[in-house]
């Protein structure tokens, strides 16, 4: 009687495809291994990390050596700006950080950090769009940091910063660049032979790989303080056993993804267009798209749509069997503003929109579905038609 | 009236009964949505969700949602609750009475957000876990003591809107705490060894004194040292600030006396606590105040029963005015812990008429004169029983 539920949040996670298990499958018992043992049970682990590392290296157009593993996006961006606000306390420097206001609070919250490390962080404005203003970009460069991270692509509105001209900038002032390429590898085109950044970040859980597995890339020469302390794996840089069956299926996920990331990014912004299309021909139109002028990935949008309180809207919609999300959810499930919407439009502008995000599997009549329980949900809880 | 079938909007507070009143509902074919109220901001309190409406309540609540396939969610209601809840405990506190937030959180807050936000979401219906039934005669839906009179919460329920009691369910009301564990552990619901919550859920450590230290403005005289005294104005000692004290107290006062002392008032005018022998306790009428009616409101002259503590029996009462959310009522037989603060409220045999909160207790002369002025602090006196603590109904529902 009901038709199956709409999953349209693969910006929050993707399901693990199934070459990706299939690869992960003989590491879980068969060769379970410690990679830093010495004998064969250690060298078949050990095999498989670093043909995964190679793997991932050439995707990425890194060098092998450049690419350590951690676990997730998460700690990824914390090892980054950490890892370069200690190496600058050790030289004697109190440490300087800049951030775009609209990133992931992985990277909001660990920049944050650097201020209880003696040190200071500059939150960089966007413009209305949600483009980094270059202005400031410029002035807190000059101010000399020992890091500035800024996002690839927005995970709450697919807007992209222009990156090979913020490291462009950043390089000719001497100041290292991070950048939380979690929403961009395999989405857009994400090489570091062409786009000298020195710090890269990516997770395997946003492209069909499994969960809490990642990458920060180290361009050679960038020197980064690790910040846990063990056995000296990964060049002391993420010290720990190296989770093999993880790795693995983040090496797999990785290659599948860069391989295919013209099409998918082709499909899912044909899906975007149809499914924003949809909307404003149902909502005359009264439909925002945040972030619109803007150069976007197609994978991901934030739409403002004509009702209040998004928290009814998003409980409305899944209850109607439609999951998309609504700024980001905190620990406890429930919905606050999004502190993306607040940094493009300011206080007093929409603080909540809804995100829709497209994967692999999404078909177009998921998305007509899409349009129709969302314009059917919008017009209950419009403060005109109220009729519930 | 609420057919099976219908969408039901329950509160689920991460406790044994709302787990086990969400199965029941969903057992009887509603189609039922699991809610989850964050009423405060946890990471002050010092205490990490022990209490059932803290995380771990909204966790907890998650996974019984989960087993039962229902969705949840959760309302942030920090701001209402606030305002609503915690305000007015502090500032009951200040005016030297003893507040049943409960009382307030389930008239103010609670319900009517639940009943909001369910109209939004399409639902028919709201339901809690508490221990009182709903019947729907001609005459309207009534208001009913839980069959479990141990687990009885229409104490707390006095202050709902009349005009809502036609969207509530209560699947507990006939239920017996054992008999809700047992439906819990045979369903296998996490929370089926929860133990009961007793503190204010804001007050997860049961000193209020601190909540109270952190909301009130500067040096309040709630808080300032003051004299204990007899009725007769004799100084006996002094006393750290008046808001520790509760009618019916025992504990911080004077020893050496030839019976036992009891608070009888707190006047906080003079930052007085007045003491007194028990027989001092006796009350013979009271004033309520804030009074709100499920039914019509009885005339002056009327025989009632009314409840002034939670858990105690109601006890024969009569109207001697009534003017406006005003009500003075004389007891058949003196009445001890009558404290300003806490709830009245009125039955019939099984069923809520109505209720308010206790303004002051009367004695003999003022009941003569029911509108003598309020604030006067010569007016009341008041007891309770309890020997050592506070008799403020903790209870969280």
């Amino acid at each position: 009687m009901t038709a199956p539920p709409i999953y349209l949040d693969y910006a929050a996670t993707t399901p693990v495809r199934p070459e990706v298990v299939a690869a992960m499958e003989p590491y879980w018992a068969e060769h379970f291994g410690n990679s830093g043992s010495a004998h064969r049970w250690g060298r078949k682990a050990g095999a498989a990390i670093e043909e995964s590392r190679s793997r991932i290296a050439e995707a990425l157009g890194a060098r092998r050596r450049e690419i350590v593993f951690v676990r997730g996006g998460t700690e990824s961006d914390n090892l980054a700006i950490l890892g370069r606000a200690e190496l600058s306390r050790a030289q004697g420097t109190a440490p300087r950080v800049a951030v775009p206001a609209t990133e992931h609070k992985a990277v909001l919250e660990a920049a944050a950090a650097v201020q209880s490390m003696g040190g200071t962080t500059t939150i960089l404005p966007v413009d209305s769009e949600g483009r980094i203003e270059m202005a400031a970009l410029d002035s807190a460069l000059e101010a000399g940091l020992c890091c500035l991270s800024c996002m690839w692509v927005n995970n709450e509105t697919g807007v992209m910063q222009p990156i090979p001209e913020i490291v462009e900038r950043a390089h000719a002032a001497g100041i290292t660049v991070h950048t939380d390429a979690v929403q961009a590898v395999g989405k857009i085109r994400v090489r570091v032979d062409e786009v000298p950044v020195d710090l890269l970040s990516l997770s395997g859980h946003k492209i069909y790989g499994p969960k809490s597995v990642g990458v920060l890339f180290v361009r050679e020469g960038t020197e980064v303080h690790a910040r846990l302390h063990g056995g000296g794996q990964e060049s002391g840089l993420r010290p720990g056993t190296l989770d093999t069956v993880g790795v693995v299926g983040l090496a797999e996920a990785v290659c599948l993804a860069v391989e295919e990331q013209e099409a998918y990014q082709s499909r899912v912004t044909a899906l975007r267009d149809r499914l924003v299309g949809g909307l404003r021909e149902r909502l005359n139109g009264e439909v925002r798209v945040h972030g619109e002028h803007a150069p976007r990935a197609g994978h991901v949008v934030n739409v403002g749509l004509p009702c209040g309180a998004s928290e009814m809207l998003m409980i409305s919609l899944d209850l109607e069997g439609l999951a998309v999300s609504g700024g980001s959810a905190c620990t406890s499930g429930s919905t606050a503003g999004s502190h993306v919407l607040r940094a493009m439009f300011g206080e007093d502008g929409p603080s909540a929109g809804v995100r829709f995000s497209f994967g692999r599997t999404t078909t177009e009549e998921e998305i007509d579905r899409a349009i129709a329980i969302t314009a059917r949900v919008v017009e209950r809880l419009r403060p005109s038609g109220a009729t519930a | 009236m609420i057919r099976a079938g219908s969408r039901v909007l329950v509160a689920m507070s991460g406790g044994v009964d709302s787990s086990v009143a969400a199965a029941l509902l969903v057992e009887q074919g509603f189609d039922v949505v699991g809610v989850t109220m964050k009423t405060f901001c946890y990471s002050g309190t010092g205490d990490h969700g022990k209490t059932c409406c803290g995380l771990d309540g909204i966790v907890d609540a998650r996974r019984v949602a989960d087993t039962l396939g229902i969705p949840h969610y959760v309302f942030d209601v920090e701001e209402d609750f606030t305002r609503d809840v915690i305000d007015d405990f502090v500032s009951e506190y200040a005016e030297g009475r003893t507040p049943n937030p409960c009382v307030r959180c389930n008239s103010n807050t609670k319900i009517p957000d639940l009943l909001a936000r369910g109209r939004e979401l399409q639902c028919d219906a709201i339901a809690t876990g508490h221990y009182v039934r709903i019947a729907h005669d001609e005459g309207g839906s009534h208001l009913l003591r839980g069959l479990d009179r141990r687990k009885d919460q229409s104490y707390f329920l006095w202050g709902l809107p009349r005009e809502v009691l036609p969207s509530l369910l209560f699947p507990l009301g006939e239920l017996t705490k054992p008999e809700v564990r047992d439906r819990a552990r045979s369903l296998t619901l996490a929370t089926a060894e929860k133990p009961e919550s007793q503190e204010i859920c804001f007050v997860p450590t049961g000193n209020y004194r601190d909540l109270l230290q952190k909301r009130l403005p500067g040096v309040h005289p709630a808080l300032e040292p003051g004299p204990i005294v007899r009725r007769d104005g004799t100084v006996i000692g002094e006393h750290g600030g008046y808001a520790g004290f509760t009618v019916g107290q025992r504990k911080g006062l004077p020893g050496g006396f030839a019976e036992p002392i009891f608070v009888l008032e707190v006047r906080p005018g003079s930052r007085e606590v007045v003491v007194g022998t028990r027989d001092e306790l006796d009350v013979p009428a009271m004033e309520v105040a804030e009074v709100n009616w499920h039914g019509d409101a009885p005339e002056p002259g009327a025989e009632l029963s009314v409840q002034i503590r939670y858990r105690a029996p109601d006890v024969p009462a009569v109207v001697e005015a009534r003017e406006g959310d005003r009500l003075t009522l004389r007891f058949v037989e003196p009445q001890r812990a009558v404290t300003p603060g806490q709830s009245a409220v009125i039955f019939d045999g099984e069923r809520v008429l109505g209720g308010g909160r206790i303004r002051r207790a009367l004695t003999p002369p003022q009941c003569l004169r029911p509108d003598a002025s309020a604030n006067d602090s010569i007016a009341a006196f008041s007891s309770s029983e309890s020997s050592s603590g506070t008799l403020t109904s903790t209870s969280t529902i």
